[in-house]
């Protein structure tokens, strides 16, 4: 679980959809209704974090930095400044939709039928965004055509708050937080790489956010932390090696293998479903 | 001296609120739109916090700035 959550988590083909569907197709005996559960999502999820932050260490210096200068000066002056921004306005909306809403959707869709068929969703999606990503392109070879897009720091306030905004979308098991992120920086004007920076970049904070404070779940008795911290481990290099493997792939590569694996891999999901319930 | 605009005071009103809804989310005063009805609701009060720092840090960016 550990390995599966920290790949999936930043490939754009929903952890959680894969969360509640593999172990259901699988027969694993692993329910979330358990009281282990939150707290292994917890530690799964500061693996992740942790991994992204290690990726990103020298940008989140520049960023932090960059906030506080930009807050106390009241104006931005640089690009890590603009970044810094454009984080926390594209954060806010996923945090208060997080807050108050997570449990509630969660507690809707959490169903492996749901699930596969938000998959499917997700996959059209994808292959939506690049429809529309190939409609604005110009030039013959995949170098000239991106370098008609921009790089993070010049995606505007507005499109960073609604990307931001539509991570809340992930909360639907079979959506993919980093899938929507990255097709709406695409939809935004921003290289693929660049869109899957800025998703990386937004999702650190959320993930981080959204495990430190269940923390204090971990110190509940009966939790076999060793055990859990391993797959923490797991969930941070699987995290680690997709995210390097993510960035080198989005230099020429598309949404669009992501999208027909999500197709697929949610029919396939209902047919067994339904024929091996 | 420059005056602040109505927009930055606005603003800096809404970091006060938002302050207070976060202190009495954590002592467990507040109950609106939580998962259980009694105790402190940490991860309320935390999202309040950092809604304050925003709502401040938009403040600043809202005040007219002198000419440097």
């Amino acid at each position: 679980m550990g390995l599966l959550q920290g790949a999936s988590e930043l490939f754009p083909v929903s952890s959680l959809g894969h969360a509640v569907l593999v172990p259901s197709l699988l027969h694993w005996s692993f329910r979330q209704s358990d009281p282990s559960f939150v707290p292994f999502l917890v530690l799964l999820h500061l693996g992740t974090a942790t991994a992204l932050l290690v990726l990103y260490r020298t940008q989140w210096v520049a960023i932090i930095r960059g906030f506080f200068l930009a807050a106390i000066a009241g104006r931005i002056r640089n690009d890590s400044e603009r970044l810094a921004m454009l984080l926390l306005v594209g954060t806010i909306p996923a945090a208060v939709l997080g807050v108050f809403l997570e449990s509630r959707i969660k507690s809707l869709f959490a169903s492996p039928y749901v699930a596969a068929i938000f998959l499917i969703v997700n996959g059209l999606l994808m292959l939506g965004f690049e429809i529309m990503r190939r409609r604005a392109e110009r030039g013959a070879s995949r170098a000239e055509q991106e370098s008609h897009f921009g790089d993070a720091e010049r995606i505007s306030f507005l499109a960073a708050a609604i990307v931001g905004a539509c991570q809340a979308l992930a909360f639907v098991p079979g959506i993919s937080r980093s899938g929507i992120t990255i097709g709406g920086g695409l939809v935004a004007g921003l290289r693929h790489q660049e869109a899957a920076r800025f998703s990386f970049l937004l999702a650190t904070p959320v993930i981080l956010g959204a495990g430190l404070v269940e923390v204090p779940e971990l110190f509940k008795s009966g939790i076999p932390l060793a055990e859990y911290f391993a797959a923490a481990v797991l969930s941070g290099i699987a995290a680690y090696a997709s995210a390097r493997f993510l960035l080198r792939y989005f230099r020429s590569g598309r949404l669009d293998p992501y999208g027909f694996y999500c197709v697929a891999a949610g029919l396939v999901g209902l047919a067994l479903l339904h024929f091996n319930p | 001296m420059t005056r602040s605009s109505p927009v930055a005071v606005a603003l800096g009103v809404l970091g006060v609120v938002f302050i207070i809804v976060a202190a009495l989310y954590a002592l467990g005063v507040l109950q609106i739109a939580t998962s259980s009805t009694s105790g402190p609701h940490y991860k309320h009060a935390i999202l309040f916090a950092v809604l304050a720092v925003a709502s401040f840090v938009a403040a600043n960016f809202a005040r007219p700035k002198t000419a440097a």
